[in-house]
């Protein structure tokens, strides 16, 4: 197996309010192999984007990593000065944001940004730095680029700008895109043509994308393994048709379920997993997800389950697995 | 690209090419449409125009006494009538504005200086040093403004940079609190974390993202204070502690006026009404900037 592009080992992030300590993140590993394609999907609150802004070292006060490697190019991002972090951001490893109306500043035109992206890792000619804007315009599909290009953020439309800011992520050529909820804010013709475009992206510049998401049929349609996250946590893993097909984790399974089909019953009500992601400063105890879970034992009430491998590839953190939950529950029936 | 039989790329091109509406542009189409704040301009276009000619030429010498009788009212050689000592009203009140305009602003460019440095820092690291430049804005709150202005102009002496570094002194914290808090509430803004992602150094951050968008409120800050400024400036002179004479300040003339109010008002009047004026057109313009620079008041 080649060398991962992005090694992330028992990441823990938290933050200090006044109520406590809230454990965004704890304890998240995994790897990002070069050129791969990589989904993080879960709830809001679940830690993912914690997670994303870890790995760039972008979580504010009162946020901070306490725990944990993050390996990029065998130097670890937990530790490094500032500076080497800032020459890592958005030349090594670049970020997409969910809106991206208010990711572009509004009193700069959409070309002076990309070409400040570019001028932000060493000294560029404004005429190249000009031309270089107008080339990824084009790469990422904006009609006209060449007068596009002075236009402001408010004179495109909602897909042109989340272009404009994969433009921007692109303009360094880095090897890792980090892409947080990028077609959340958009209708869902455009959210196609952009996941099409991350897609010719990662197929023609080999770029790893981690795509951070709370929606599966995204996850299903661009990424070819996917993490799924729940309070903090890891609960399943594994390439996503494998996941798709057979998850092991009941949360895994209820998303699954959870998602409107065009060929189910129009009687059928559509499932949706009960209550409400728990409270990260005092975390359930044992396994996280167990007040929400139709399938638990009582070891899920005080013992917190590991993530083991249950598959080829696959593994999730759960002590019944769906595996023996449905044969147990057809048993019952049976 | 694959386009329908018709549509050439210079069809498209042509359609894609519309208006340049900037900020700026759209700011300045607003403020146009405001006839109070348009009028503001002209008069305050005019009364810059009249202090620059002032420095060059007025009627008569501004300090020349006894040019006719004394507390003669307006006649036909001295427009606005002579004053206690006989010196031309008119010429006196054209560099009467030459100093208010340059304490107005001058005062505001030491402002913004001073103010938009400290909010900035302030705002952007937060902490401890946002605590202690915190209290400190709260402290000068505190203090009489007439007092530590008059202080200081005991203490330095009475120049006009004094005076502009006195009335600065009081004024500065009233934009160093509004940029602090602009960059606070910027800060967080989803553009300043996507440059940072970007791998933006700090000072790129500060000037190109947070600055400039909070430069409207600095403008309307900026131009609300230029009539405060000139008003303290008019008010020290009235008190005798402004520009020393024989220099003509609207204030000073207005205290000269004062003592011979019932039989020559024309004397006090004058400056009144400059004074005035000037202070209503400023305030205007900073009303009309306030409605032209709000973003959410798209008309």
């Amino acid at each position: 197996m080649t060398q991962p592009a992005l090694q992330v080992k028992d990441l823990k992030t938290q933050f200090f309010t006044d109520d406590g300590v809230v454990q965004a993140v704890d304890g998240v590993s995994f790897d990002l192999h070069p050129g791969e394609t990589l989904g993080i999907v879960g709830e809001s609150g679940c830690g993912k984007s914690v997670t994303a802004l870890s790995i760039l070292r972008l979580v504010q006060e009162p946020g901070r990593i306490v725990n944990g490697q993050i390996l990029f190019k065998g130097d670890d991002i937990v530790t490094m000065s500032d500076e080497e972090v800032r020459e890592i951001r958005g030349k090594d490893i670049a970020m997409i944001f969910q809106d991206p109306l208010s990711s572009l500043n509004p009193v700069l035109t959409v070309g002076f940004q990309i070409e400040e992206a570019i001028e932000a890792h060493g000294k560029v000619p404004g005429k190249m730095a000009l031309s270089r804007a107008v080339a990824l315009l084009k790469q990422v599909r904006i009609p006209a680029a060449e007068s596009r290009v002075h236009d402001y953020p408010h004179q495109f439309s909602g897909g042109m700008r989340q272009r404009a800011m994969i433009a921007m992520g692109l303009a360094n050529s880095p090897s890792i895109l980090i892409a947080d909820e990028p077609t959340t804010a958009l209708d869902v013709t455009v959210q196609a043509q952009i996941l099409e475009l991350l897609r010719d992206l990662n197929r023609d510049l080999k770029t790893a994308i981690i795509l951070i998401t709370h929606n599966m049929g995204v996850v299903a349609s661009l990424c070819t393994r996917v993490l799924v996250m729940y309070a903090g946590r890891i609960v399943e893993q594994g390439p996503v048709e494998q996941i798709f097909k057979d998850p092991q984790h009941p949360y895994t399974w209820s998303l699954l379920q959870s998602i409107p089909r065009l060929d189910s019953d129009r009687h059928d009500r559509l499932l949706s997993i009960e209550g409400f992601p728990p409270d990260l400063i005092r975390p359930p105890r044992g396994c996280r997800f167990h007040p929400r879970c139709q399938f638990k034992i009582d070891r899920c009430l005080h013992d917190d389950p590991p993530l083991l491998n249950v598959g080829p590839d696959q593994d999730a953190a759960c002590w019944v697995t769906m595996r023996r939950a449905l044969a147990s529950n057809g048993e019952r029936r049976g | 690209m694959a386009t329908a039989p018709g549509i050439t790329e210079k069809y498209i091109e042509e359609t894609l090419a519309h208006e340049q509406t900037s900020l700026w542009g759209d700011a300045w189409r607003r403020l146009r449409r405001n006839r109070l704040a348009l009028v503001s301009t002209v008069f305050l276009t005019l009364l810059t125009l009249v202090a620059i000619i002032a420095q060059f030429w007025t009627p008569y010498s501004y300090f020349t006494q006894g040019l006719g009788p004394i507390y003669q009212g307006p006649t036909a050689q001295h427009w606005l009538g002579l004053d206690q000592s006989g010196r031309d009203i008119l010429s006196r009140l054209m560099l009467g504005a030459q100093v208010s305009l340059k304490v107005g602003i001058g005062t505001q460019l030491v402002v913004i200086v001073v103010g938009v440095i400290i909010g900035l820092v302030a705002g952007f690291y937060r902490g401890f040093l946002d605590t202690i430049i915190s209290t400190v804005i709260n402290i000068f709150y505190g203090i009489p403004d007439l007092l530590v202005a008059l202080t200081l102009v005991l203490l330095l002496g009475r120049s006009l940079a004094i005076i502009i570094f006195a009335i600065a002194f009081t004024q500065w914290m009233n934009m160093a609190r509004l940029v602090r808090g602009q960059t606070l509430a910027l800060r967080e803004r989803e553009f300043v974390e996507a440059a940072r992602s970007g791998g933006a150094k700090a000072s790129k951050i500060i000037f190109r993202h947070i600055l400039p968008n909070a430069l409207g409120p600095l403008i309307v800050q900026a131009t609300i204070g230029i009539p405060m400024a000139i008003l303290f400036e008019a008010f020290l002179s009235f008190l005798g502690l402004g520009v020393p004479p024989p220099t003509p300040s609207w204030g000073a003339m207005a205290a000269d006026g004062f003592h011979a109010i019932r039989i020559s008002p024309h004397i006090v009047l004058a400056p009144a009404i400059a004074l005035s004026l000037t202070l209503m057109a400023f305030n205007f313009l900073g009303d009309g900037l306030r409605d032209a620079l709000d973003p959410r008041q798209k008309r």
